[in-house]
């Protein structure tokens, strides 16, 4: 404490306002903090409370207390059986439902396909961090479509992927046929994924060049002149180095997956065809909006609570022990 | 560091191909929306004959666009004020002040950020319809506020840390009261994260569907968003306009992302670096 201890301070004590703070101030700080403590007015003790209040009120009355509420619920009945305790009625409804099951499905198949989703952006942010010609420029162009609303993107997404659209005139022009991008079961699913990836890859892109630009470059430097290949120096210099990077763009890609479709699904699909496009996010909206079965919804959504607790925990676990291998 | 040398190009030419693939589906929409329907339906991909605008034109008025622009407005601008209030208040005390539970109340506040909203939006719903705040704009800045305070009072938590304890101890001596140093210091020194902040606050508000679509439910409050996503019924046939509405829409966040791409950039990655 430097004003505590007048030979050794910064400021002359006897030179102008400055010095008078300091005397004014030196018997409180000598008292010590405990005895400080009783001096404060009761005002000033309660001040970090008064702060952080609105934040934990909001935070605690419409984020917390919604999730217990909702598992409570999902334990309820929907309709006649409104407020009674139905069990595990609602469990086991959503297990016998097609097409809760083909959301699992196909949630399942955005579990597989993440390393994709997360190696592309990862291998681009190579490129541009090795100053590919016209690096700057593609860091801006990469990341513009991640700040558009899926709403926004899943209508020019619908223009372009149209059965007479721009998508199937290049298809043409290759000499392969029109695919029915949005209305062929089999395929909706792909194109929707393909157009959030398209959409947020980005973002990822962003978080590792954040991540390179914290990664000791003399490393990189040194292996390029024993003479290592790029995809060695990737697999064992950048990778190791960019742990916790990647680790970050996992978890928040599946959550981005699990969690933000819904606006392109509302706009692209609606759910269609024949349900292949479902996931839990549309199915909830679907049975509590268009249904009104709010408790059956309730389940779906504990679900994807579990579901997601499961896999962000599971993705960390292999992460580590990926990590302490190398 | 030393570049790459040999197979840089071979590298790049992909990498233009995809920065043009991401340009191109914007440029064709706005060429279409510059079309008129019978140009559009003999060739949609020739570039236009003139630059129209009567598709933008009657987007905002016949679809109404110009109400859900205000509408949009009204919502972001009260949750980003309520978001950066808060989040600014709660940042400064959580990494600065030392009181009983901050640890509990920090933890809490993160662990509230995994919490998607589709988990909890039906218990929201009906505690928000029994408090009669669906479908009223305090009932929509509400669902946004506490949407995206975990994350801003993350990131203000952590940019607060990095401000040396001697500041806010010299400002007590001085003769400041607490909220005389959040007011007087800590607001003012936060600026550069507030703007990052508020400007992916804003982002997210701003291309918020489901949200607005749960507790927004009447047309005539309708934010920009949802009324993108009723265009494609209203508009079916008339693919021009709906592009031209899809644009109008797009506009306010191009302009956004030209002017702060900086600061968003960095907004993203800062739960990244620390923590």
């Amino acid at each position: 404490m430097p004003i505590g201890t007048p030979p050794t301070s910064v400021r002359p004590a006897a030179a102008g306002p400055a010095g008078e703070t300091a005397r004014a101030a030196a018997p409180r700080t000598v008292r010590g903090p405990r005895r400080g403590n009783l001096r404060f007015p009761r005002a000033e003790r309660l001040a970090p409370y008064v702060l952080v209040a609105p934040a934990v009120l909001v935070i605690a009355g419409l984020r917390l207390y919604p999730l217990a509420l909702g598992v409570n619920f999902s334990f309820t009945g929907d309709g006649d059986r409104n407020g009674q305790n139905v069990g595990w009625d609602n469990y086991r409804t959503l297990f016998g439902d097609p097409l809760f099951a083909e959301a699992m499905r196909n949630t399942g198949l955005l579990v597989l396909l993440l390393p994709v989703a997360v190696a592309i952006p990862g291998l681009l942010a190579t490129f541009i961090y090795l100053r590919v010609p016209g690096h700057r420029l593609y860091r801006s162009v990469y990341f513009f479509p991640a700040v558009l609303s899926p709403v926004i993107i899943g209508a020019i997404f619908n223009l372009l992927l149209a059965y007479d659209g721009p998508a199937n005139a290049l298809l043409g022009a290759v000499g392969l046929g029109p695919v029915d991008w949005l209305g062929d079961p089999d395929v909706a699913i792909y194109a929707v994924v393909g157009v959030h990836v398209w959409a947020t890859f980005g973002m990822a892109l962003v978080v590792f060049l954040a991540g390179f630009a914290t990664l000791d470059t003399s490393l990189i430097d040194a292996a390029r002149v024993d003479g290592a290949s790029l995809p060695l120096v990737i697999r064992h210099v950048i990778v190791p180095g960019l742990a916790r990077t990647i680790q970050f763009v996992v978890v928040t890609t599946m959550i981005g997956m699990l969690t933000s479709m819904f606006g392109l699904l509302y706009v692209m699909t609606g759910g269609g065809p024949e349900g292949s496009t479902y996931l839990p996010e549309y199915y909830i909206w679907f049975q509590q909006g268009q249904m009104s079965r709010p408790a059956l919804a309730s389940a779906a959504s504990t679900v994807l609570f579990v579901v997601m607790l499961a896999v962000g925990l599971a993705q960390l676990a292999i992460l580590r022990r990926s990590g302490r291998e190398d | 560091m030393a570049p790459l040398r040999a197979g840089r190009w071979l590298v790049a030419l992909p990498m233009a191909a995809l920065a043009a693939a991401t340009v191109y589906p914007l440029v064709f929409t706005a060429n279409v929306a510059m079309k008129t329907r019978h140009e559009y339906v003999l060739d949609r991909f020739s570039p236009a004959e003139a630059l129209r605008w009567d598709a933008f034109a009657t987007a905002w008025g016949s679809a109404d666009m110009g109400r859900y622009l205000a509408n949009s407005l009204i919502v972001v601008a009260g949750s980003v004020a309520l978001l950066l209030l808060f989040g600014s208040m709660a940042g400064f005390a959580l990494s600065q002040l030392r009181f009983r539970g901050s640890r509990v109340l920090f933890l809490g506040c993160l662990a509230a950020l995994f919490i998607p909203f589709q988990v909890i939006m039906v218990p929201l719903a009906r505690t928000m319809g029994q408090a009669g705040l669906v479908d009223t704009y305090p009932g929509l800045i509400l669902a946004y506020t506490a949407q995206f305070l975990p994350f801003t009072v993350f990131l203000m938590t952590s940019y607060y840390s990095g401000i040396p304890g001697e500041i806010t101890d010299a400002a007590r001596i001085d003769g400041n009261s607490t909220y005389g140093v959040y007011a007087r210091i800590m607001l003012p020194l936060g600026r550069p994260a507030l703007l990052s902040v508020g400007i992916l606050d804003a982002l997210f508000c701003w291309n918020d569907v489901l949200i607005a679509l749960l507790l927004m439910p009447s047309p005539e409050h309708r934010t920009l968003m949802t009324g993108v996503t009723a265009l494609r019924g209203q508009y079916s046939a008339d693919i021009p306009t709906f592009a031209g509405g899809v644009l109008i829409a797009a506009v306010p966040v191009l302009l956004l992302y030209l002017f702060f791409q900086r600061q968003i950039a960095s907004g993203v990655t800062a739960g990244s670096t620390k923590g």
